[in-house]
C-alpha cells in the first residue's frame, strides 16, 4: 500500500495535468487552478518541515558534540534574531531592514562575487590548446570575451585592421552567440526535453519508482 | 618555471583580479562603448512610447546578484520618467521586496517622480507561475494591495490599469530563469511584449528568445547597463563604472590565458 | 464687395462641412465584427474592425459594450491608432454582448461603428491550436510506451559508453582505498523537478555501492522535502544490499534553502572534510561553478550531470566527467541495466529521429518557398 497509493495518484495527477494543456475548458482549468492551489498550500509545510529538520539536525550535533559544533549556535541565533524581528514587526521594519542590509546584502553578493575569482582559475586551467578541439575552444572563448567589453573593439581593430573582418570583436562575438551557440543550446535543448518526457512518463507509469524509497 | 606558471596557484590569480577589480573602481577610466542593437531595440521601443503609458518591471534577482540589475533599472526608469512613462514595480523572490522598493524609491527621487502617479511597486506574492498567470486576468486579484499596504484601487495611476491588456512592456531584470516564465506564460499566452536584461552569467540562454522575437530587447550585464546609459547621455553611470571594471577583468583573464598557452607550447615543446 | 466676401465664406464653410463629413464618414470602424474567442474557457470575446486608412486623422479607439437593451458602457480605456482588435475578457459567461468600435479623430470627435451581433462567450473542450503538439505528444510517448514493452521480451539494447557513468565505480574505488567520504549534491531543484529525480535514482545506484564498500555518503539538502525523499531512498538501497548497520541518517541532512548560503555549506563541508569523490547531479545555477571549482581545489574526482545547459561549461571546465543534458535522464537506465528504463531511451532516439526529419525537410522545403511546415508549427501556442 505504501507504494500503490503514491504511484496511483502520480498516475491520476500526472495525466490530468496533461489533458489540462490541451482542454480550455473552464472544468477542467478550475481542476488545474485547484491543483496550483493545492500546491501553494502545500509548499509552507515544507517550510515547517525546513525549520523541524534544521533545529533536529544542529541539536543532534550540539549533543553528541560533533566537531564544529559550536557553529551550530550561530544557526539558532540567526534564526532566532529574524523570526524575532521579522514576525511581529514585518519586513519593511526598520530594524529589519538594517538587518537585511548589512548581513543579508553584503553576504549573498559575497558569495556571488567569489564567481569572478573562479571564473577566472578555471579558465586559466581549461583554456589550453591541448588538441585541436580545445584550440578551437580557446580561440572562440578569445574573440566573445573581447567582443564582451568595449575595450575589445579597439585591440580587435588593431590586430585584425589588415583583414576583412576589422569591423570590431562585438559583431564576431554576436555572430557566435547568435550562431554556433545558439545552434549547440538547441541541440542540447531538445535532447533535454526529451529527456524530460520519457523520465516523466516513465514516472507516471511508474516504470521509475525508486524516487518513492522503500516499503511495499 | 615554465611548469610552476602553468599550475601557477589559484590565489594568485585571485589577488590579479582583486587588484584589477578595486582599481579601476576607485581610478575611473572612461573606455568608448558600442550600443549593440538588442539594447538599441529596447531603447526604441521605450523611447517611442507615448506619454502616460505604462510599463512592468519585474525585479528578478536577489541581493546577491544586484551589482548588474540594478544599474540597467536605473537607466531604464529614469528613460521612462523623463518621457511620462509610468512604471509598475514587482518581484518574483521572496528575498527582494525590501532592496527593489527601496531602489525604485531612490530613482523615483532622484527623477522627482510621485509615487502613485508615476509608478508603484507592487512586491512580492508566493507561487511565481500563479503571479504570472493571475496578473494576466486581473492584477488586483493578486495584488490586492501594493507593497506600502494601499489597495491597488485606490492608487491613482491603476485606476486604468485591469491585467496585461494596460501594459506596453515587461522588462525582466533576472538573474535566474523567469524570463523563460514571463516569456511562456505572459508573451505566448496573453501576448505581453517582454524585454530582459539579464546578468551576463546566463546571458548566452537569452538569445534565441531574441532571435524568435519573443524578446524585443535585451540588456546583457554590465555592458547593457553602459549601453542604455550612453544612449541616455548619462556620463559615469553605474553600469559604465562596472563595465570599466569588468573590462579590465576581462583583459587579465585573456592575458593570463594566452601566457598560459604560450608556457604550454614552449613546455611541450622542450619536453618533445 | 461685402456679399461677395459673405459668398466666399459661406462656401468655405461649406466645403469644410462637407470634408468633416466626410472623413468622418472615412473615421467610422469598418467591418467590426465579435466573436467568442477561439479556444478558451469561454471567458472572452474577441472583437476586431479593419485598419482605418492613415489620413483619417485617428487618435484612437474606445470600445462600447451592451448587454441586451442596457445601456453602452465603455471597456478598455483608449486603445492605440493601430489598434485592431480587442479581448474583452470582463464577460460574464452564458450572457450575451453587442458592441460598438467607436473612433476617436485627434480633434476629439467620435465616429461609431455599426453594433455587431449578439455574441455569447463558450468553452472549448479541445485547444484546435494545439493539435500538432497533441499528435506529436501522443506519437513520442506511443514510441517510448511500445519500446519499453518490447524490452521486456529481452532483447538486448545497445547503449553508447558514457565515460561519466563508467568512471562512477573508479570515483567510489579511490573514496574507499583513500578511506574518504564521498559528497552527494543534488541542486537546487525541488521534487517537482525531473531532473532532481533523476539526481535521486543515480544516487540510489551510488548509495548501493558505498554500501557495499562502506564508504561515508554525505548529501547536503538544499529542500526539506527532497530531504525526506533522498533518506528513503539511501535507506533503501542499504536495506537491498543487506547492509542496514551502514546506514546512518545524519550524513544526509538540509543545509539551507538560500541558494548561496548553500554553496557556501557546501564548500565548506569540501574543504573540512576533503571528500574523495563528488557528485554534482541536478539542476544549478550561478553556484555550479563556486562547488565545482572549490571540489577542484581540493582534489576530488568530481563527476557532474546537469539539464541546466547553461551551467556545463562551468562543469566542463571544472569537473572530471560531466553528464551533458539527456545523459542525466539516461544515467538511472545505465547504471541500472533494467530493460524497462533501456527501452525508454530507445523511444527517446527515435522521437530525436522525428525532430531531426522535420527540421530537414523544413529547411529543405524553405529553400524550395514552401513554407506550411514552418506555418504549422508556428501557429503551434
Amino acid at each position: 500500500m505504501k507504494r500503490q497509493v503514491p504511484l496511483a495518484l502520480c498516475f491520476l495527477f500526472g495525466i490530468v495535468m496533461i489533458l489540462t494543456q490541451f482542454v480550455p475548458h473552464k472544468y477542467v482549468q478550475a481542476l488545474y487552478k485547484e491543483f496550483i492551489d493545492w500546491g501553494l498550500i502545500i509548499s509552507p509545510f515544507a517550510l515547517v518541515l525546513a525549520v523541524i529538520t534544521l533545529i533536529q539536525t544542529h541539536t543532534t550535533r550540539v549533543r553528541r558534540r560533533t566537531e564544529h559544533w559550536q557553529y551550530s549556535f550561530l544557526v539558532f541565533a540567526g534564526m532566532i534574531i529574524m523570526v524575532c524581528v521579522g514576525v511581529p514587526f514585518g519586513e519593511q521594519d526598520s530594524v529589519f531592514v538594517w538587518l537585511y542590509d548589512n548581513v543579508q546584502v553584503p553576504m549573498d553578493a559575497t558569495m556571488f562575487s567569489l564567481l569572478a575569482f573562479f571564473i577566472a582559475s578555471a579558465a586559466f586551467r581549461a583554456f589550453r590548446a591541448r588538441s585541436f578541439e580545445a584550440t578551437l575552444l580557446l580561440v572562440t572563448a578569445m574573440i566573445v570575451m573581447l567582443g564582451n567589453i568595449p575595450i575589445g573593439d579597439l585591440v580587435w581593430n588593431k590586430v585584425m585592421s589588415w583583414t576583412p573582418w576589422a569591423d570590431g570583436a562585438s559583431g564576431a562575438r554576436q555572430w557566435i552567440l547568435d550562431v554556433l551557440n545558439s545552434a549547440a543550446r538547441r541541440g542540447i535543448i531538445l535532447g533535454v526535453s526529451l529527456g524530460v518526457i520519457s523520465q516523466s512518463i516513465r514516472i507516471i507509469l511508474g516504470i521509475e519508482r525508486s524516487y518513492l524509497g522503500g516499503g511495499d | 618555471m615554465l611548469e610552476r606558471f602553468m599550475n601557477m596557484d589559484r590565489r594568485i590569480i585571485f589577488i590579479l583580479i582583486a587588484l584589477v577589480v578595486i582599481i579601476p573602481t576607485l581610478i575611473p577610466i572612461r573606455l568608448p562603448i558600442t550600443v549593440s542593437e538588442p539594447t538599441q531595440k529596447l531603447y526604441d521601443y521605450i523611447d517611442t512610447l507615448p506619454s502616460g503609458s505604462t510599463i512592468m518591471i519585474a525585479f528578478d534577482y536577489g541581493p546577491s546578484s544586484l551589482a548588474e540589475p540594478e544599474p540597467m533599472a536605473k537607466a531604464v526608469m529614469q528613460h521612462c520618467f523623463s518621457k511620462g512613462v509610468k512604471v509598475i514595480g514587482m518581484t518574483l523572490y521572496a528575498n527582494t521586496p525590501t532592496l527593489a522598493h527601496k531602489l525604485m524609491r531612490r530613482i523615483a527621487a532622484e527623477n522627482k517622480a510621485v509615487y502613485g502617479e508615476d509608478y508603484i511597486f507592487l512586491g512580492y506574492r508566493p507561487g511565481a507561475l500563479q503571479v504570472i498567470l493571475g496578473m494576466g486576468t486581473n492584477i488586483a486579484n493578486v495584488f490586492e494591495t501594493d507593497y506600502e499596504k494601499t489597495p491597488i484601487t485606490e492608487i491613482p495611476m491603476m485606476q486604468n490599469i485591469t491585467n496585461y491588456d494596460q501594459i506596453a512592456l515587461l522588462l525582466d531584470l533576472a538573474a535566474g530563469s523567469t524570463t523563460g516564465a514571463w516569456i511562456v506564460y505572459a508573451n505566448t499566452r496573453y501576448g505581453l511584449k517582454i524585454a530582459a536584461g539579464v546578468t551576463a552569467v546566463i546571458i548566452a540562454q537569452m538569445y534565441p528568445y531574441l532571435q524568435t522575437g519573443q524578446l524585443i530587447g535585451l540588456m546583457p550585464g554590465y555592458l547593457g547597463a553602459a549601453e542604455y546609459e550612453k544612449l541616455l547621455n548619462v556620463a559615469g553611470g553605474d553600469g559604465t563604472v562596472g563595465l570599466n571594471t569588468a573590462s579590465y577583468a576581462h583583459l587579465l583573464i585573456i592575458g593570463l590565458v594566452l601566457l598560459g598557452n604560450i608556457a604550454f607550447f614552449v613546455h611541450r615543446r622542450k619536453e618533445a | 464687395m461685402i456679399k461677395t466676401t459673405q459668398w466666399v465664406a459661406i462656401c468655405l464653410v461649406l466645403c469644410l462641412s462637407v470634408s468633416t463629413a466626410f472623413s468622418q464618414e472615412s473615421a467610422a470602424p469598418s467591418n467590426v465584427t465579435a466573436v467568442d474567442t477561439p479556444n478558451d474557457d469561454g471567458s472572452s470575446i474577441t472583437i476586431k474592425w479593419d485598419a482605418a486608412a492613415e489620413d483619417t486623422g485617428i487618435s484612437g479607439y474606445q470600445i462600447l459594450r451592451r448587454i441586451a437593451d442596457g445601456d453602452l458602457e465603455e471597456i478598455g480605456g483608449l486603445l492605440p491608432a493601430e489598434t485592431t482588435n480587442y479581448v474583452d475578457s470582463s464577460i460574464q459567461q452564458g450572457t450575451a454582448y453587442t458592441y460598438i468600435v467607436r473612433a476617436v479623430t485627434e480633434a476629439e470627435a467620435t465616429v461609431d461603428s455599426e453594433q455587431t451581433a449578439p455574441v455569447k462567450g463558450t468553452g472549448e473542450w479541445f485547444h484546435t491550436g494545439k493539435t500538432p503538439l497533441f499528435v506529436a505528444m501522443l506519437l513520442f510517448s506511443a514510441a517510448i510506451v511500445w519500446n519499453i514493452y518490447n524490452a521486456r521480451s529481452g532483447k538486448e539494447i545497445f547503449v553508447r559508453r558514457i565515460p561519466g557513468l563508467e568512471a562512477v565505480d573508479e570515483a567510489l574505488g579511490r573514496a574507499t582505498e583513500m578511506g574518504r567520504s564521498i559528497l552527494y549534491v543534488l541542486g537546487l531543484g525541488g521534487v517537482d523537478n525531473v531532473a532532481t529525480i533523476a539526481s535521486m535514482t543515480i544516487l540510489g545506484q551510488v548509495a548501493r555501492r558505498t554500501a557495499d564498500y562502506e564508504t561515508p555518503l554525505r548529501v547536503p539538502c538544499n529542500e526539506p522535502v527532497v530531504l525526506n525523499v533522498v533518506r528513503e531512498v539511501v535507506k533503501t538501497s542499504y536495506l537491498d544490499e543487506g547492509r542496514p548497520d551502514a546506514y546512518n541518517e545524519e550524513n544526509i541532512f538540509f543545509l539551507t534553502g538560500d541558494q548561496f548560503a548553500y554553496a557556501a555549506g557546501v564548500d565548506g563541508m569540501m574543504i573540512r572534510e576533503k571528500p574523495a569523490a563528488i557528485f554534482l547531479q541536478g539542476t544549478f545555477a550561478a553556484e555550479s561553478l563556486l562547488m565545482a571549482e572549490t571540489g577542484n581545489s581540493i582534489g576530488a574526482i568530481q563527476i557532474a550531470g546537469t539539464d541546466s545547459e547553461h551551467q556545463l561549461p562551468f562543469f566542463i571546465a571544472a569537473c572530471d566527467y560531466t553528464l551533458i543534458g539527456e545523459e542525466l535522464y539516461a544515467a538511472s537506465a545505465y547504471l541500472s541495466r533494467e530493460p524497462m528504463l533501456l527501452g525508454s531511451l530507445k523511444g527517446q532516439d527515435w522521437g530525436k529521429i522525428l525532430i531531426f526529419l522535420t527540421i530537414v525537410l523544413g529547411v529543405v522545403l524553405e529553400l524550395f518557398g514552401v513554407n506550411w511546415i514552418t506555418t504549422l508549427l508556428q501557429r503551434v501556442s
